[in-house]
């Protein structure tokens, strides 16, 4: 059984690659799946502290690739699942402690343990992207709805289709859109955003504060649905098994008073 | 029949053509003077190369396939319809080309102006002190007259230069056209001293340079500079005018700063072609001035 090796990336920093990477796993883990999520920022790891994990961490990618440890005594059992696994970086060092080929061999690895490894790249296009990708055969593109977020997203497009014989797949999300801001032409639409990129659209995740909740009690939205960008997740690692599942209806409520209530109660009621 | 041309296909991979050069010498002139484009360009791309009538010895060989690879490009098959040729490249181990090389659409070329190019500092102080581009907006629905045929340049065929051996009239060599069917995507550059088409878009951030004439068939966003070298006459075209800047032989100009619909759903103006006019660059439907 040989797994899925995805890496998200973004080129541009800050678009919310550490949070996909947290929730996407979560959400594979959750329909069954064994998956490894493997922190390939190093010098800058987050992805231990998205997952509540960051207590539990003895040893790290960089210990591993350096043969201080086995990668079995580095992989962290997640708190509720236990096919989930974290590979965590090592926070003391930085990008230049893992090359492309020490990579391929850690993927090589992995994949034969895992159903899916997730691994989240650094920002930008230098040694840690690449490294990142090294022993990747599938990418995930994560955008926002702005300017500069697409043009960096086009940048490493145009990485990764120079790559085509390793990377034979690559697929967008575009996440934090405000649809209501779509609606009164302040933010760039779905449809904005692919004229440009121009690549299959794999999810759209709208912008919702339960992000910044999750992220500080370490808990990944996506564990439950009850909430709109948990659901959206979900439906990504759904499509991501080969399930055709319809894109959420995000145009923005009526604002009464009483959807705001409703709202309010459940955060996940979507309208059809 | 152009010179030297290279065309690229997505399922066909890029093949570099100098069937339309008379003799070696020709072609390894063309072949290192035109094959300038960025390396980024030939990478993981399936390249091939047509001598079409040429007659080579296997040192000739040997001295075309070092010139393509100095520029990363490595040949992997060699197309000809030479028996000579066909045993030299046999002898160098280079696999024979099967089937028929792509070839392009004929293509009618302006005679280029060779200016000596000077750095324009006025160019580029207007351009940040906001002075922007102008569109031609009095002339968007004249139709072509019959007079613009009729004093279209003179089109000099390379059948013609076959037969007596000199070009036919007196006007400096074609240029060679780049033709590309792909997206350009952010960071990616494609320069040529010559004419450059594009049938795909050019997403922002990617640039494009060009002796010639530029040609995008689809949305230039990205930047563009034509007439490189001097040639005030070039021309920049595309179904959506869009880019960040635009610059002619000297000039540079950017779009208008007036606030503007900024997203896809804006209704589209259409193809535009800008050119040098006065010495600065104008926006115009119009097809040829």
């Amino acid at each position: 059984m040989s797994g899925r090796v995805i890496t998200i990336t973004s080129g541009k920093g800050g678009v919310g690659k550490t949070t996909a990477s947290a929730n996407i796993g979560v959400a594979l883990a959750s329909t069954g799946a064994s998956v490894a999520l493997v922190d390939m920022d190093i010098g800058l790891r987050n992805l231990d502290i998205l997952m509540g994990l960051e207590n539990r961490v003895v040893y790290n990618l960089v210990d591993v690739v350096e043969e201080r440890c086995k990668l079995r005594q580095a992989l962290v059992k997640d708190k509720k699942m236990p096919n989930l696994s974290l590979l965590p970086a090592a926070q003391t060092r930085d990008k230049t402690a893992v090359n492309s080929d020490q990579m391929k061999q850690l993927c090589a690895e992995l994949k034969e343990l895992f159903e899916f490894v997730v691994i989240d790249s650094p920002a930008g296009i230098e040694s840690g992207f690449q490294n990142a990708i090294a022993g990747a055969e599938e990418a995930i593109v994560i955008t926002t709805p702005e300017m500069s977020a697409v043009r960096d997203a086009d940048r490493i497009i145009g990485l990764l289709e120079a790559r085509k014989d390793e990377i034979q797949e690559y697929r967008l999300v575009i996440n934090r859109i405000r649809p209501s801001m779509v609606k009164n032409n302040d933010m760039m639409s779905v449809d904005d955003v692919l004229e440009i990129l121009s690549v299959k659209l794999l999810g759209v995740v709208p912008e919702d504060s339960e992000i910044i909740t999750s992220t500080n009690k370490g808990e990944p939205v996506s564990g439950t649905d009850n909430t709109r960008s948990g659901l959206a997740f979900r439906n990504i690692a759904r499509r991501l098994r080969g399930e055709d599942v319809p894109f959420m209806d995000l145009d923005p409520q009526n604002s009464t008073w009483f959807s705001r209530i409703v709202q309010f109660f459940n955060p996940a009621a979507v309208r059809v | 029949m152009s010179k030297i041309a290279i065309i690229s296909q997505p399922d066909q991979g890029v093949l570099i053509d100098v069937s339309g050069c008379n003799t070696m010498q020709e072609a390894s002139e063309h072949l290192s003077s035109t094959l300038q484009v960025s390396s980024q360009f030939w990478k993981g791309s399936n390249v091939a190369l047509n001598l079409g009538r040429l007659e080579l010895a296997p040192q000739q060989v040997a001295q075309v396939l070092a010139i393509a690879k100095g520029v990363g490009a490595n040949p992997q098959q060699v197309f000809t319809s030479n028996e000579t040729t066909k045993v030299s490249l046999m002898q160098n181990n280079v696999k024979l080309g099967d089937g028929v090389p792509m070839s392009l659409p004929n293509v009618s070329l302006d005679a280029q102006l060779q200016h000596d190019f000077e750095a324009d500092e006025e160019a580029v102080d207007e351009i940040s002190s906001g002075k922007t581009v102008e569109e031609d907006v009095t002339h968007l629905y004249e139709t072509q007259e019959s007079q613009d045929i009729a004093d279209a340049p003179e089109v000099s065929l390379a059948e013609e230069t076959d037969e007596k051996g000199e070009s036919a009239t007196k006007s400096p060599p074609l240029p060679a056209v780049l033709y590309l069917r792909q997206t350009l995507r952010s960071g990616q550059t494609v320069s040529h001293k010559g004419h450059l088409v594009i049938v795909g878009d050019v997403n922002p951030g990617a640039e494009l340079m060009a002796e010639g004439d530029i040609t995008v068939w689809g949305a230039l966003r990205g930047i563009a500079h034509a007439g490189i070298g001097g040639n005030v006459g070039a021309e920049i075209r595309a179904l959506k005018l869009q880019p960040i800047q635009i610059r002619i032989a000297h000039a540079i100009a950017r779009s208008p700063d007036k606030p503007q619909v900024k997203f896809a759903s804006q209704k589209g103006a259409g193809p535009e072609t800008a050119r040098l006019v006065d010495g600065k660059i104008r926006i115009s439907k119009r097809n040829i001035e």
